[in-house]
């Protein structure tokens, strides 16, 4: 090891050190919610073969409980999440400590405020029935001043990089910080502080939705693969040079496409035309992520068994690509006949948000935590038990949601097929989401307790200190600079 | 891409296009949409829900009854919403202008119930519903009312019936749901505004003016942004029945 390379190592560990605490406070609050929210949803999908369960508690009548559990999933988990995996690799990507961040604290302090009370609102009854945007009215503003100091300190951090290029991680993790806050004070503006009339509502909330899984968590999710592949494969993105031009095809295409959700909707027609046209121009920039990740996985297939996180990546991968082609099909008028209002239009969130963006944090977390915190994974086997619980868990969603989805559209669609039966045949379907759900559940109890252990400063008898084998060399072309 | 300017400026660009393409020119088109005048009657339509109904409206709203229902008709090649009964035509931007927020829904785990009031028993729609929401499970002709939906027994109150006879509010029950002996069960107003909202769910005027705006695009000029077709080849019925 040369001294250049042992100064980088020191700047890395320096960079790791600094944002030790806000990371470790993100996640940990983000486990907390994945724990609560995934609880809640589980007992919203027994409500749905066994309504009489927690029927008598107007807190927890299904309406209220699902709303909730998604709200506690996308915002509580997911967000911290982000917040947590976004300011690392901000840091890192940047080349630059990350200053002052006990404002940080403060963020997160009143970000997990916020969601609490939202989520209390909802079950209290103050919800808005807006999808995702259930939350009452008094949270918005919460939210939105916590989200400012997170933004603005991954902004500054980007800004203050000490790298001479940008990496594509950083276009989408700079993009991602923008696009939040703009989507959600508008939606809030539109919707519930000076609301506009009518469809116009069912507009904006769409707009809104596909904004939030497509240009936030599916950019954070996208920012974790192009880091990841080329550091832990050793070799740099294939066909690079056509990253930036499918950046900018998809942010574009996917801002746009928001009428796809709308189709048959009591909307003026271009709305959905026009999404449908855009959703369709998401092919190109698909075909150029197949290249780029695929492409540098070919021939490296038996790197995969061997990285944790490179194993969660491939799933990420699989859940974008799985996710964006159930996209592309939704918006055909002749399937989404069939599969709108389907719990298969469900899967397509489902897969983006969980099978794509989560994935994609658990593999993150499993490189980063080590190095934050200095320590050792404790225990291999609640590591390989969280692996083993998501893979089977997606493939397993996959499978139930698109049988069921197809079932229930075709039935529906039907209309000898009474609707008692359609809910009869789907209850099986249901009792096999539930079991689903809670093999998931079983992987993150699995990893809360790992975290815990290599998070918690105190007990950390039997936890060695990391010995962390550095990274495979990259045979990157010098413009291609990783942290 | 070295230059975070360009990288900002470029950011704010998609936001902004998608932001004014999307949200702002529908706004544009649809956000002014006035009630419309029946030329014959001079009637305005849709007309505005009542005062219970609108707090009806309230509670669909915070039970989350839009997790489950839609209310929203597509037209005739989009699924089969109208064979099934729940619509006579596909749902139109201005049927909305009554509702003070919009919940056409994403889930079709129950029925559509945009044009419930339509389809109740005539006669008993109260009485119908209150049954449907205390008691989903309670056998009609030998099945549930409604298979799959929750109970809402939180939105009644079972109380001792005083003097000897029952309330005229208290609900009437199958003996397998009804309540012991000297008590009664009773509506509380949230679910008799509820009921009023639902007996109010229904999209009873067609209006000739609006036939063209969202229907499917048969001529695709960029997607009938125009004005729809009029000359009013079809007399507008009579509001209500």
């Amino acid at each position: 090891m040369n001294s250049t390379e042992q100064n980088a190592r020191a700047e890395q560990r320096e960079i790791d050190a600094s944002v030790k605490w806000p990371v470790l406070v993100f996640l940990g609050s983000g486990l907390l919610w994945l724990l609560l929210g995934g609880v809640f949803q589980l007992a919203a999908t027994i409500q749905l073969h066994t309504p009489t369960f927690l029927a008598d508690c107007a807190w927890f009548t299904h309406g209220r409980l699902a709303p909730a559990a998604q709200n506690a999933l996308v915002y509580g988990w997911g967000m911290n999440a982000a917040f947590a995996f976004g300011l690392w690799l901000m840091a890192r990507l940047s080349a630059t400590t990350l200053r002052h961040g006990g404002w940080l604290f403060v963020a997160a302090k009143f970000w997990n405020l916020g969601i609490t009370l939202g989520i209390g609102g909802i079950l209290a009854g103050y919800s808005t029935s807006f999808e995702l945007l259930e939350m009452p009215r008094y949270v918005g503003l919460l939210l939105l001043v916590a989200y400012a100091i997170i933004g603005v300190w991954m902004v500054t951090t980007f800004s203050i990089r000490n790298t001479e290029n940008v990496y594509a991680s950083q276009w989408y993790l700079f993009g991602a910080a923008f696009w939040f806050p703009w989507l959600y004070s508008i939606a809030q503006m539109m919707l519930i502080r000076t609301p506009v009339r009518g469809v116009l509502q069912a507009v904006v909330n769409a707009w809104y939705l596909q904004g939030l899984y497509g240009l936030w968590f599916a950019s954070i999710a996208l920012a974790a693969i192009y880091y990841f592949l080329p550091k832990l494969l050793g070799k740099p993105i294939h066909n690079y040079y056509l990253a930036p031009l499918a950046f900018w095809w998809f942010v574009v295409a996917t801002a746009l496409a928001g009428g796809s959700r709308l189709i048959g909707a009591p909307v003026p027609v271009w709305i959905p035309t026009f999404g449908i046209v855009a959703s369709m121009m998401l092919a190109l920039p698909l075909i150029i992520f197949c290249l780029n990740f695929l492409g540098t996985l070919a021939g490296r297939y038996g790197a995969v068994g061997g990285s944790l996180s490179l194993r969660f990546m491939v799933l990420s991968i699989a859940g974008f690509l799985l996710s964006s082609a159930l996209g592309l099909l939704l918006s055909l008028r002749g399937f989404a006949a069939i599969a709108q209002f389907t719990l298969l239009a469900g899967l397509r969130d489902w897969l983006m948000f969980y099978a794509c963006f989560s994935t994609a944090v658990f593999g993150a977390a499993y490189f980063f935590l080590p190095r934050v915190t200095g320590k050792q994974w404790r225990s291999t086997a609640l590591i390989q038990a969280h692996f083993g619980a998501t893979a089977l868990g997606i493939v397993l969603m996959i499978v139930c949601l698109g049988a069921a989805g197809w079932q229930q559209g075709h039935l529906l669609n039907d209309p000898a097929v009474k609707f008692a039966e359609i809910t009869r045949g789907l209850a099986g379907w249901h009792t096999f989401t539930s079991a689903v759900l809670g093999v998931l559940l079983i992987g993150h109890v699995a990893f809360l307790i790992n975290f815990i252990w290599i998070a918690c400063p105190i007990n950390s008898q039997g936890t060695a200190a990391a010995q962390i084998a550095p990274p495979p060399a990259l045979g990157l072309a010098a413009k291609e600079g990783h942290a | 891409m070295k230059n975070g300017l360009i990288l900002f400026l470029g950011v704010f660009a998609t936001m902004v296009l998608s932001w004014a393409g999307v949200v702002l020119a529908a706004n544009k088109q649809i956000g002014t949409l006035p009630q419309f005048k029946d030329p014959v009657d001079e009637s305005l339509n849709p007309q505005p829900y009542s005062g219970v109904a609108n707090q009806g409206r309230a509670v669909y709203q915070d039970l989350g009854c839009a997790t489950c229902h839609t209310q929203q008709i597509r037209y005739g090649d989009d699924g089969a919403d109208i064979k099934r009964g729940w619509g006579e035509r596909a749902s139109y931007v201005r049927d909305y202008l009554r509702d003070e927020t919009t919940h056409i829904g994403q889930s079709r785990l129950g029925p559509d119930l945009r044009n419930l009031a339509k389809r109740l028993p005539s006669g008993a729609e109260a009485e119908y519903l209150y049954k449907l929401l205390y008691a989903p499970d309670s056998k009609l002709g030998g099945e549930p009312l409604a298979r799959g939906m929750p109970a809402y027994r939180f939105l009644f109150e079972e109380r001792a019936i005083t003097g000897n006879q029952p309330s005229y509010k208290a609900i009437k029950l199958p003996s397998s749901h009804a309540a012991p002996a000297g008590f009664e069960i009773v509506p509380t107003p949230r679910a008799e505004a509820l009921v009023a909202y639902l007996r109010s769910l229904a999209d009873t005027y067609d209006y000739p003016t609006e036939r063209g705006l969202n229907a499917p695009a048969e001529v695709p000029k960029e997607g009938g942004k125009e004005a729809p077709k009029e000359g009013g080849k079809e007399a507008p019925k009579g509001g209500g029945h």
